[in-house]
């Protein structure tokens, strides 16, 4: 249990999942492979982070990031090497692609705000009542006349994809088509870029 | 090994069960131990985690918008975000007087409140609250029918606790004056004058909102306190998130600045400063309401203004180097002479006794 690393690596890592899941999805050919690669850079960052805080987090992230990729490709993980772009110019592509940006509050609310909405109809509404109103898991069930369970699902659901929306990224650039089998969520994603 | 998505399904599910209540010694240590086991398992907690607690801002929004249960998709966006608006808010340091390297002389003394657990220490003047209370006057079917009006006010030196209908409770301070119009969809609050404190009994489905100068401070269940100067504001929240509203200015919407617990906001014509400090740094702004005044390392200036809101009898600063000098320690507020005898005693100043005022000189 280390409260002040986890509090560091919220503040100074997650906040650029958006710019680091840009970088994977630019470098990496896999789809398939981006959540469990995001995973494992922050296995890494977080590790390396538990013996010595990184002065450069941002850098130290990418730097991570790069590694990684070098490593799974010489591990031959990958088959096809070719479209696989050139790491190093990782180095100086980080600040051109996402340049340094820190969240207002009024911004890091309006995210929020957009992420909630993104969510499907069922969830969104637990969300709400347990977040904003604080009703029991109890109540929210009686209201909504469903089981404790299933508002223990959609929480669990609001929670993964709230996460998703908040760090992941912008809803506009949907550039990434995911395969509907690769996530089950899709479709609920869908709905709400209208 | 589990795949990322699978583990990010146990964390998420871990968190769920964790929020859903019922949360026993037990089933935490069986969560500690599932992330002991994996780094893996520990970000992906710590990550949604992470999130959720950011999500925990969604009540701000809901303030002041939810009418009643979940608001249609979209539309709360509009109401809240004026992306014209121009983004002037949230800077990293309040408008405290010029520093300067003057902070030699700090006194620090006093034994620290021994009053706070006996509850209020200070003895509350209640002959010189004026109360006119309870107008119930019901429209029945209409939301917006004020249900009860009250006005309170204190007379310089005074401190006064209010209850309100609501459950909720004021703290007046010296010389202040609020209006409290509660009806069923609103609790409405004018600051006319002063400052005053709210613990505000939670009722998500009618905010509470504090108005003086053109601004509206809102709050569902939480502590704050609002003090206004002329048009000027400065806003302390203890516990929870209050939302800061400003009329709009030249038709243009203002920004509205969310604050949560540990932030002090300062709004005048400039705009909105906030500062985030720790809950701690807010509690010791807000200690007048158990009669003392709490320094460190503030500007003497600032020091004696604040005796001044609690004293006829004024603080007057007689140069400007007397007024850069930084003090420091807990006072009570209704002890001018204890505070610039230890003054004349523990720093460079002179203190000049004149029946209406003290001034303090340096020497």
């Amino acid at each position: 249990m280390n409260a002040a690393l986890d509090a560091w690596f919220a503040r100074e890592i997650l906040v650029h999942e958006e710019a680091l899941v840009h970088v994977l999805r630019r470098y990496w050919p896999h789809r398939d492979d981006l959540h469990d690669l995001r995973q494992e850079v922050y296995v890494r960052v977080y590790e390396a982070a538990g013996k010595a805080l990184p002065t450069q987090p941002k850098s130290f992230l990418f730097a991570t990031a790069r590694h990684l990729m070098t490593d799974r490709l010489r591990r031959g993980k990958v088959v096809s090497i070719e479209p696989v772009g050139d790491f190093e110019a990782l180095n100086v592509l980080i600040d051109e692609v996402c340049p340094e940006r820190r969240l207002g509050a009024r911004q890091i609310l309006k995210r929020l705000a957009e992420a909630f909405d993104r969510l499907p109809d069922r969830c969104r509404e637990v969300v709400w009542l347990r977040r904003v109103d604080e009703l029991s898991q109890k109540e929210v069930a009686e209201r909504l006349g469903i089981s404790e369970k299933t508002v223990e699902k959609q929480m669990a659901k609001g929670v993964r994809l709230i996460a998703e929306y908040f760090y992941g990224g912008e809803p506009s650039r949907a550039d990434l088509p995911r395969k509907p089998q690769a996530d089950k969520e899709t479709e609920h994603g869908k709905q709400q870029t209208d | 090994m589990a795949s990322s998505r699978q583990i990010e399904r146990d964390a998420a599910q871990w968190l769920a069960r964790r929020e859903g209540g019922d949360w026993s010694a037990l089933e935490q240590a069986e969560l500690d131990a599932w992330l002991a086991a994996s780094t893996a398992h520990r970000v992906a907690f710590l990550r949604l985690d992470a999130a959720w607690a950011q999500s925990d801002r969604l009540k701000a929004l809901g303030a002041g918008t939810a009418s009643d249960g979940v608001p249609a998709r979209g539309q709360w966006l509009h109401s809240n975000f004026d992306l014209q608006a121009p983004r002037a808010e949230s800077m990293p340091e309040p408008p405290t007087p010029a520093a300067t390297g003057h902070d030699a002389a700090a006194l620090v003394f006093a034994p620290r409140r021994s009053a706070a657990r006996g509850g209020r220490g200070l003895r509350y003047a209640g002959v010189a609250m004026l109360a006119l209370l309870g107008v119930a006057s019901f429209w029945g079917w209409q939301r917006q029918a004020v249900v009860e009006q009250a006005s309170y006010r204190t007379a310089m030196g005074d401190l006064s606790d209010v209850a309100l209908a609501d459950g909720s409770q004021a703290t007046l301070s010296s010389d202040s004056r609020i209006e409290v119009a509660l009806s069923r969809s609103e609790r409405h609050v004018e600051l006319q004058q002063g400052e005053a404190f709210f613990d505000v009994a939670k009722d998500a489905r009618r905010p509470f909102a504090v108005v003086a100068g053109g601004r509206r401070v809102i709050a569902v269940g939480t502590r704050f306190s609002v003090r206004r100067e002329g048009a000027d504001l400065r806003v302390v929240v203890t516990e929870g998130t209050v939302r800061l509203e400003s009329e709009p200015v030249g038709g243009r919407r203002q920004p509205t600045s969310v604050l949560p617990a540990g932030s002090t906001a300062f709004a005048s014509r400039s705009g909105v400063l906030v500062r985030i400090g720790s809950v701690e740094d807010a509690e010791r702004q807000v200690d007048w309401r158990r009669g003392y005044l709490v320094f460190r390392d503030t500007p003497l200036s600032a020091a004696a203004a604040e005796f001044n809101r609690y004293n006829a009898r004024k603080i007057v600063i007689g140069d400007a180097a007397a007024g850069e000098l930084r003090v420091g320690g807990n006072f009570r507020l209704s002890n001018t002479e204890v505070f610039v005898r230890l003054l004349e005693q523990v720093t460079p100043v002179r203190v000049e006794h004149r029946p209406d005022r003290i001034v303090l000189h340096s020497r």
